[in-house]
């Protein structure tokens, strides 16, 4: 078993979860008694309703894939992964989640990028995470959701990004020390507790690298540095 | 029927009330922050306020106090339904009430549609 975090910490991203997930449940809750209250099934967004269970879902597995990676070594296994082709699948994930919240979604992968050493699922996992919860955090509508990858001399970036202030690495370490002690850890950034953005942080903490704030354009958000794949550097 | 104003930040669950508002005959203004609000006001004055304290910007007792200071809004109707757990809405309870005229605080996880629509309707009525 690793040691890389205290039980103090699993005991407050579990709270941050728990919280989390009040949201898509009630949303669920209300959309089936908008239909029985009227007498009218057709009011029912089905739609939401599927998107709000796959969200939930979605938080619920990161957040177990997450303490799985962090406390079972064997589980966490690194491999040859390709990032471009690792936020298409994002993307394409996120659309309807995206829809719902009035949000454009962006892809930013042109270029080539040599693949990451990462474990696959916990890669996925934690962008998924990411962007589901700067979707339901960040209340603006109309505004364009960024997924990037880029090149830094420190190794390949890639993030979530958005139309929202500039987000400090001071308000991050914030963010961090409130995580499931706050209601609203990101006073600036979400409505929420935030969980998804902290299951990501432990997804990549598991893989010894983590989220940062990041700027990608003109666009600010989290994100993480990989390293390349060596052994695929002559492939 | 009464206008109302709605401060829900979060847009899947803003959706929903909007729906069963306009099922029950009412006019809705939508917003997702404090500031959007605060100018929503000055096109459409709402018989009732149904908003969550939580809020980006802000916060839900900021917007009330700046609601309490405009001479035509201090008397409008003020339920709150938070995702604050009643335990850690407790200590405001009493700021809610006496200083800012809140008539209804609920637990939104638990207040049904059914529930919301009664006290909005219980408010509009005065």
């Amino acid at each position: 078993m690793q040691a890389h975090r205290s039980q103090v910490g699993d005991i407050e991203l579990l709270r941050s979860v728990a919280e989390q997930l009040k949201t898509p449940l009630a949303v669920i809750a209300r959309q089936v008694e908008l239909g029985e209250l009227a007498g009218d099934m057709r009011l029912v967004d089905t739609a939401a309703i599927r998107t709000q269970a796959t969200t939930a879902l979605t938080l619920v597995e990161s957040y177990l894939l997450g303490l799985q990676l962090l406390y079972e070594q064997t589980e966490l296994i690194l491999e040859p992964v390709s990032v471009s082709s690792m936020l298409v699948d994002v993307a394409h994930e996120l659309e309807s989640f995206a829809r719902q919240y009035n949000t454009r979604l962006e892809l930013r992968i042109a270029g080539r990028y040599e693949p990451v050493m990462a474990n696959h699922r916990g890669l996925k996992a934690a962008l998924l995470s990411l962007g589901y919860a700067l979707l339901e955090g960040y209340p603006l509508q109309n505004h364009t959701l960024t997924l990037a990858v880029h090149r830094t001399p420190h190794g390949i970036v890639t993030g979530v990004y958005g139309d929202y202030e500039k987000l400090t690495n001071k308000q991050w370490r914030r963010a961090l020390d409130l995580q499931g002690r706050a209601q609203q850890p990101f006073a600036a950034l979400t409505s929420g507790s935030g969980a998804g953005i902290f299951v990501a942080q432990t997804i990549l903490q598991a893989m010894t690298t983590r989220l940062r704030v990041g700027k990608h354009l003109n666009q600010h958000g989290l994100a993480t540095t990989l390293q390349s794949s060596q052994q695929l550097q002559f492939v | 029927m009464a206008n109302i104003l709605l401060l829900e930040p979060d847009n899947a669950l803003a959706n929903v009330y909007v729906k069963a508002l306009e099922q029950a005959g009412h006019n809705i203004a939508c917003c997702v922050a404090a500031e959007e609000a605060l100018s929503v006001l000055d096109d459409f004055m709402p018989h009732v306020v149904v908003m969550e304290l939580q809020l980006t910007g802000h916060n839900g007792i900021e917007f009330l106090h700046e609601l309490r200071s405009y001479p035509d809004s201090q008397n409008i109707p003020v339920i709150v339904n938070t995702n604050l757990a009643p335990a850690a809405l407790r200590p405001l309870l009493e700021v809610l009430d006496r200083d800012l005229g809140v008539r209804a605080c609920l637990y939104k996880p638990r207040t049904t549609l059914q529930r919301l629509m009664r006290i909005i309707a219980e408010q509009a009525r005065g």
